[in-house]
């Protein structure tokens, strides 16, 4: 009885210390979120909390008069009390009321008093410049100006997707076929081999850009989707193997004895048995590759460039900000604009996604 | 279990649907801005006669690439160019280029990306450079024609043209070091003035202020405000990565007022080091200003934490809390939108400092390399040296034309017009320093030091020998 207690109290206590984490890790998102719906003055100026009600200063309407001639660099004095400049600068309270310049300058002080602060300013401007592109004003020789509208993001979204989707695929397919022939098909220098894949796992990619893109002109595949196709399967060739063999390998070898004993083919093992019983594997590792290819943004910059027609959506987002990053704010919308693909993936497959995770933990 | 999974599809759902409908809804538009069929050449048949030898030797045949390219003879051919422009000003160039690409039908298709700097060394050593690339510092292209990789345009463009459309030291500037001596490894496209100090005109008029015309009136006035009640100057240094570079700008911009051109470029070079009197002088002027809180909008301290895109906005408040801000002509486009120009704002020169030195003008700009050799390539940069390859630019607003045959009329603003003037009469021209220093140290120390100094954390003396150190790296 006592025992029990116990872990249900321990259980809560986990709850609360998960969820507390949760929260941690949730509210930089969160953040995000809402200034993605702020207007662009008010993210500079303000905090994203600010759209929730909450008690501000507030212009009471009054305001106080010093003398023209005040010196700023002396003690103030206003009503009897002297106060510093830096003081008045950054608001003093006096009696519940706060004085603060209102214009230093003239010389004058507002009175501020407390109140509530509820009508958040919200605006969809980012999402509209994001998605259907900048306006552009430019100025014509007579001083007249036209508007020119730039491309939103549906180009560069399409872009991304016709790479991810294949770059995710071929690769998954290739080291599935790998792994079964790794933990179940006998053939000289299997474990060479198999050692030196893993061993690419520790080789950064970023190594490899410049002889691949030599080889690449050389080819002619600069710029084009096979390139990129290709490097995304090779950069991620030896992790998905490797996943990809731990799981397989643990799967009863009865299954595929009793198979063969029945007059099986290798390829009929692996079609009929192999790949329904690694469903759960191949969604996880595909959730991964997709994430990793959709987000990827060195890559793409290295083999298929900035042309708008085969430009992906991590650059197109960076671009948004302009030369001199001076539209910044709406890289916020843009997240999460870029970020509905991925959240959909991983809903659509989240189920697998949690068996999955533990296919590479119990090694082989 | 069943219920929550149902939900989750719906939404998945919903998701998918309204992010196609968005997509398919703006989609439409988009195909507009693609290239246009380029228009009908100029008869072909005449252009075709002598356009053997053109083709072969570019240049003495059948007159220069880009006379040759005017009759329609690279009719077809494309050069690819890459930058690192984007945005806004990508179209602005694309618009600047359209009428020439109508004309010759040679499609540029310019490439814009925010790592240029990163990227276009990758490109280069993997064999895949672009014809043309845009380097905005040219200690960059300087690194990248040691290797020999950049076509020499010595015997490419006409010398004869060159030295009557631009500036002796323009030239100066885009001659580097190749592989085996002296190259021609680019030439200006853009460029854009640095030694402005920008101020809202009719409060500053209102206010009965005049603009200074020396290092001491300047000085007299930022008390005058002082005492008025305002900080004159907002500075702001924040950038990210590269945090630092505005107070670099001041310092180059001071050294060209307080010592020789010759120190300058000494300077630059390496051979004068950063803990020199010369150069400690120069920050010792620039903090007169930038420590004393009472001259800087939110105290020094604020100066670091402050984005340099930022910094200006105090200007256009009502009534305004700062005055000044030294900036390059660039920064308008963070102006607030409804601030007109010649209006609500204007520009002063940074005065001099030292009368023996004259009027020095701090400049920075775009140099065009060329990487493949080809008819049609040589074409567009000998394109790229005439002012009407950024006509239309110049006309929006937001760069200076470095070529003499661009007009002054061209300026759609008073204020552009007399940057340019400013940019002609200039005693002295100088390059922005740290871009010409090598990366360790311009983009590097220089910037870090600055920081540590201006944030406190160094002092003076300390900071210069931690920039100096960047050298031996």
């Amino acid at each position: 009885m006592v025992g029990r207690k116990k872990r249900k109290g321990s259980k809560t206590l986990v709850n609360i210390i998960l969820g507390f984490i949760c929260l941690l890790w949730l509210i930089p998102t969160l953040g995000l979120f809402i200034s993605s719906f702020r207007p662009a003055a008010d993210i500079l100026q303000t905090g994203w909390w600010n759209v929730f009600p909450h008690q501000d200063w507030k212009k009471s309407g009054e305001s106080v008069q010093l003398p023209k001639e005040t010196d700023l660099r002396q003690p103030i004095e206003v009503g009897g009390k002297t106060f510093t400049d830096d003081q008045l600068k950054s608001g003093v309270t006096v009696d519940g009321d706060r004085l603060m310049w209102e214009n230093r300058r003239a010389r004058t002080l507002s009175v501020m008093e407390k109140g509530w602060e509820f009508k958040p300013a919200l605006t969809l401007d980012n999402y509209k410049n994001v998605l259907s592109g900048k306006e552009y004003k430019l100025k014509n020789a007579d001083g007249s100006e036209t508007v020119q509208k730039g491309s939103g993001l549906s180009q560069a979204f399409w872009n991304t997707l016709t790479i991810a989707v294949p770059a995710t695929v071929i690769p998954v397919l290739i080291a599935s076929f790998a792994a079964y022939a790794f933990a179940w098909l006998r053939f000289p220098g299997r474990k060479t081999l198999f050692v030196v894949i893993i061993a690419m796992l520790v080789i950064p990619l970023q190594v490899a850009l410049i002889p691949v893109l030599k080889d690449y002109t050389a080819l002619g595949l600069n710029g084009s989707y096979l390139g990129i196709w290709l490097a995304h399967t090779a950069f991620g060739l030896p992790l998905v193997i490797y996943f990809m063999y731990n799981f397989i390998s643990q799967l009863p070898k009865d299954l595929f004895e009793s198979a063969f004993i029945d007059g099986a083919s290798h390829f009929t093992i692996f079609s009929r048995l192999i790949l329904p019983l690694s469903v759960p594997a191949l969604a996880s590792i595909g959730i991964f590759q997709f994430l990793w290819v959709w987000n990827d943004y060195l890559v793409s910059l290295i083999f298929i460039g900035n042309q708008p027609d085969v430009q992906v959506m991590s650059m197109k987002i960076a671009d948004l900000v302009g030369s001199r990053g001076n539209d910044w704010h709406l890289l916020t919308s843009a997240a999460f604009i870029s970020m509905l693909m991925p959240l959909a993936i991983f809903f659509l497959l989240q189920k697998y996604f949690v068996r999955g995770l533990m296919g590479g933990s119990v090694k082989g | 279990m069943k219920k929550t999974s149902a939900r989750k599809w719906s939404l998945l759902l919903v998701l998918c649907l309204s992010f196609t409908m968005v997509l398919s809804a703006c989609g439409g538009g988009n195909n507009a801005s693609k290239n246009e069929p380029p228009a009908p050449a100029p008869s072909n048949n005449e252009a075709s006669g002598n356009n053997q030898d053109g083709a072969n030797n570019g240049g003495d045949g059948g007159g220069s690439p880009l006379d040759l390219a005017m009759k329609g003879e690279y009719k077809g051919t494309k050069v690819t160019m890459f930058g690192p422009f984007v945005d806004a000003d990508q179209v602005k160039f694309e618009n600047s280029i359209k009428e020439f690409e109508e004309k010759t039908g040679i499609d540029i298709q310019y490439e814009g990306s925010k790592e240029f700097e990163a990227t276009i060394n990758i490109r280069v050593d993997g064999g895949n450079a672009p014809d043309i690339a845009d380097f905005p510092q040219p200690g960059l292209l300087a690194s990248i024609a040691k290797t020999g990789k950049v076509i020499d345009l010595t015997n490419i463009l006409d010398q004869e043209k060159l030295k009557a459309n631009y500036n002796q030291s323009w030239l100066d500037m885009g001659t580097m070091d190749g592989k085996d001596g002296k190259i021609m490894a680019g030439i200006w496209n853009r460029s854009n003035v640095k030694s402005l100090v920008w101020y809202p005109k009719k409060q500053f008029e209102e206010a009965g202020y005049e603009v200074p015309q020396t290092w001491d009136e300047m000085m007299a006035l930022t008390e005058q405000i002082a005492k008025d009640g305002d900080a004159a100057w907002n500075i702001g240094i924040e950038s990210g990565a590269a945090t630092g570079w505005p107070a670099t700008d001041w310092v180059e911009d001071i050294m060209l007022r307080t010592t020789s051109p010759e120190n300058y470029d000494k300077w630059v070079k390496g051979e004068l080091p950063f803990t020199s009197p010369e150069v400690k002088h120069a920050v010792e002027v620039m903090s007169e200003i930038w420590l004393n809180k009472d001259y800087v909008y939110g105290g020094t301290k604020s100066i670091v934490t402050t984005a340099f895109g930022d910094a200006p906005s105090p200007m256009f408040d009502n009534p305004p809390k700062s005055w000044f801000h030294r900036q390059g002509n660039f920064i308008t486009s963070f102006f607030p939108e409804t601030a007109k120009v010649d209006v609500d704002y204007d520009w002063f020169y940074l005065p001099p400092i030292d009368e023996q030195y004259g009027k020095p003008v701090l400049v920075a700009g775009d140099i065009y390399a060329m990487f493949n050799d080809r008819p049609e390539v040589r074409a567009v940069m000998e394109f790229f040296t005439t002012g009407e390859s950024i006509k239309t630019w110049v006309q929006s607003g937001g760069v200076i034309a470095p070529m003499n045959d661009a007009s002054l009329d061209w300026y759609s603003s008073e204020s552009d017009r007399r940057m340019a003037k400013l940019v002609q009469e200039a005693s002295t021209l100088r390059f922005d320093g740290s871009d010409l220093m090598p990366g360790q140290v311009g983009a590097g120390t220089f910037w870090k030091g600055m920081t540590d100094y201006v944030s406190g954390t160094a002092t003076l003396d300390k900071a210069l020998e931690q920039i100096q150190a960047g050298w031996k790296n």
